[in-house]
């Protein structure tokens, strides 16, 4: 598909190699960090905001615990995600790109599609870098912080692939938002403060000012995909979500996307 | 007075617009312009800041629609901008690049796009004289190398129309001509080549055809020369003896021509020299000289453009030049 392919040699520069997956890997070892600091020190986890829960001792010490930080942490993993997603997305306008696209390729939904498809192989590697780091950086964090790594080789072929997959398909969720925030605003900065924002700042008032209410916002619901389900939220529930957040998503960029006129 | 053969075999036509009308809110970017202009050759698409040059030349990509009436391109409706979109190169505004990525790269990933050999990216590079900076990143680039960068990639599709919005800016000299040359060529070759400027000398320069804007009105169609010869074109005469003076005055005046004041300039483009010479002769006197003054397409532009207040006279005289376009 010719625009894949050129979507894919735009997107092979450095500031995308170091930025996107730089960071994916700077964050898998800072929260695997965090994580075990806090398990270590006997204090109660911080409240698991949308931003990051914080796994229990008991998680930690448990099979899956060598890829908690993973999962933990997916609402960051996606906030990366979703920034780089509409930095791709936004820089074709702010460049004005946008305009030899468009008059090379009038059938604008192609490339469109030719974008989500590149993004997706590039989440495909963020995520295997955000997992290969963290599973590096597991085992000395958890070494540094005395906690039992005994049951961390059972089942680790499973406990990865479980990780790595819903990790990835947070991420995806994450990334059309920003997508879509990008379509929207055509502008990279917007789109990355109102994701941002809405996350660390939006969502968890929303949740603090009524906890019940919130569980399907997309930080939750996203957390939850990649934990595999929570007590509020089962797995299920979350797929469900979150394929819908998705599919309202690309729709709506479609649409955007087609039918605005490029006055850039 | 003015008149421009509008084409109605439209297949001879590379772009025809009929009362296009593109407003953004109150404001009317392009008000009913219709136009046809021909196929091969270098058209120049005149007009100051803001007449709406580039709003049309969107328009006619498919990048923006019109408020109302047609376009074609190719022979093929704006509304299906797929089935001209690979004969069609162009330029728009400001060339557009990933700043972080390498000249080479950046036409790599248009090339592909446009599902083209990989080769041509190294042609087009030679042909913008780029060679050697291909693998620097367009972010060093200076303005005339990106505006060469621009050009390349209007190039890449090698089409049949190239539209080029502005393409001499921020280039030097050297640049202009050779871009200029480049141009001819290609027109030479069979293709059309729209180019949008208000540098006048450039149009002037560097093409066949003209058309020219004001806010958004067409004020001018047709052939580059029509322009020169009617708009404003004027003789001077001069009698052998110059005693003969008002008496050869009065004997054109007689014959039907218009004679400036105090001067003996006669409004009438170089075709006309036979007629006044032979309109001399019959009254009995010998002409000294009969030379054209040769009106730079600069003096005709500005008096059809330069009336930013709209007043009467101009107003007027747009008015007739625009009803004598669109005959
Ligand atoms: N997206 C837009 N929104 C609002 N107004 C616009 C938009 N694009 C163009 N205009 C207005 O339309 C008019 C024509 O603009 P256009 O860019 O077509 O002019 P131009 O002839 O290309 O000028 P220049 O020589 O400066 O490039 C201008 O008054 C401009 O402000
Ligand atoms: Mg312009």
């Amino acid at each position: 598909m010719r625009e894949l392919r050129s979507e894919l040699t735009r997107l092979n520069r450095r500031g995308i190699w170091l930025g996107w997956l730089g960071l994916m890997a700077v964050f898998a070892v800072l929260i695997n960090t965090v994580i075990y600091t806090i398990a270590a020190n006997g204090s109660a986890p911080p409240g698991g905001g949308p931003g990051v829960a914080f796994p229990s001792m008991a998680t930690l010490e448990s099979s899956s615990g060598i890829v908690a930080g993973v999962s933990s942490a997916a609402s960051m993993f996606g906030v990366i995600t979703l920034s780089f997603w509409a930095i791709a997305t936004a820089s074709d306008y702010s460049t004005g790109l946008i305009r030899l696209l468009a008059a090379a390729q009038p059938h604008r939904w192609r490339l469109l599609l030719g974008k989500i498809g590149a993004l997706l192989i590039w989440t495909v590697l963020a995520t295997t870098v955000a997992v290969v780091v963290n599973l590096a950086a597991a085992l000395p964090s958890a070494e540094a912080a005395e906690i039992s790594t005994d049951f961390w080789m059972d089942d680790l072929v499973s406990e990865i692939a479980r990780a790595w997959l819903t990790s990835f398909s947070a991420s995806v969720v994450w990334g059309i938002i920003g997508l879509v925030l990008a379509l929207l605003s055509r502008s990279s900065a917007i789109a990355i403060s109102v994701g941002v924002g809405w996350v660390l700042l939006i969502e968890t008032i929303i949740k603090t000012a009524s906890s019940d209410a919130g569980q399907w916002l997309p930080g939750t619901t996203l957390t939850a995909l990649a934990q595999g389900g929570t007590d509020d939220l089962s797995f299920a529930g979350a797929v469900l979500i979150g394929c819908i957040y998705a599919a309202v998503g690309l729709i709506i960029g479609l649409v955007i996307f087609i039918r605005r006129p490029i006055t850039e | 007075m003015l008149t421009s053969i509008i084409e109605t075999d439209t297949s001879a036509a590379s772009i025809t617009t009929d009362g296009l009308l593109r407003q953004f809110g109150s404001l009317t970017a392009l008000d009913r312009v219709t136009v046809t202009l021909p196929r091969g050759g270098v058209v120049g698409l005149l007009g100051p800041n803001g007449s709406g040059k580039s709003t049309l030349i969107r328009i006619l990509l498919g990048l923006i629609p019109p408020t109302s009436g047609q376009a074609t391109v190719l022979g093929h409706p704006t509304t299906k901008p797929a089935r001209y979109a690979g004969d069609v190169g162009a330029l728009i505004e400001a060339p557009s690049f990933v700043p972080g990525l390498s000249a080479r790269k950046n036409l790599l990933s248009l090339a592909r796009l446009r599902g083209l050999p990989t080769t041509r990216v190294a042609e087009v590079i030679r042909i913008v004289g780029l060679e050697g900076r291909e693998n620097e990143s367009v972010r060093r680039f200076s303005l005339g190398m990106k505006q060469r960068l621009g050009i390349a990639a209007a190039l890449l599709p090698d089409p049949a129309l190239l539209i080029l919005d502005e393409p001499t800016n921020g280039l030097d000299p050297a640049g202009i001509v050779e871009i200029r040359q480049l141009l001819k060529t290609l027109a030479a070759e069979g293709r059309t080549v729209v180019v949008s400027s208000h540098l006048l000398a450039e149009i002037q320069a560097a093409c066949d055809y003209l058309v020219i804007i004001r806010f958004g009105e067409l004020m001018f169609s047709g052939p580059m020369g029509e322009l020169l010869d009617k708009a404003g074109a004027r003789i001077e005469v001069a009698p052998e003896h110059p005693a003969d003076v008002d008496r050869l005055r009065v004997a054109l005046a007689a014959a039907g021509w218009s004679i400036e004041d105090d001067s003996l300039v006669v409004h009438g483009s170089a075709a006309d020299a036979a007629a006044l010479n032979r309109a001399a002769h019959e009254a009995g006197i010998t002409l000294s000289r009969l030379t054209p003054i040769d009106e730079s397409l600069e003096d005709v532009f500005l008096e059809m453009t330069a009336a930013p207040t709209r007043n009467p006279v101009a107003a007027s005289q747009g008015a007739r030049k625009k009803a004598a376009t669109n005959a």
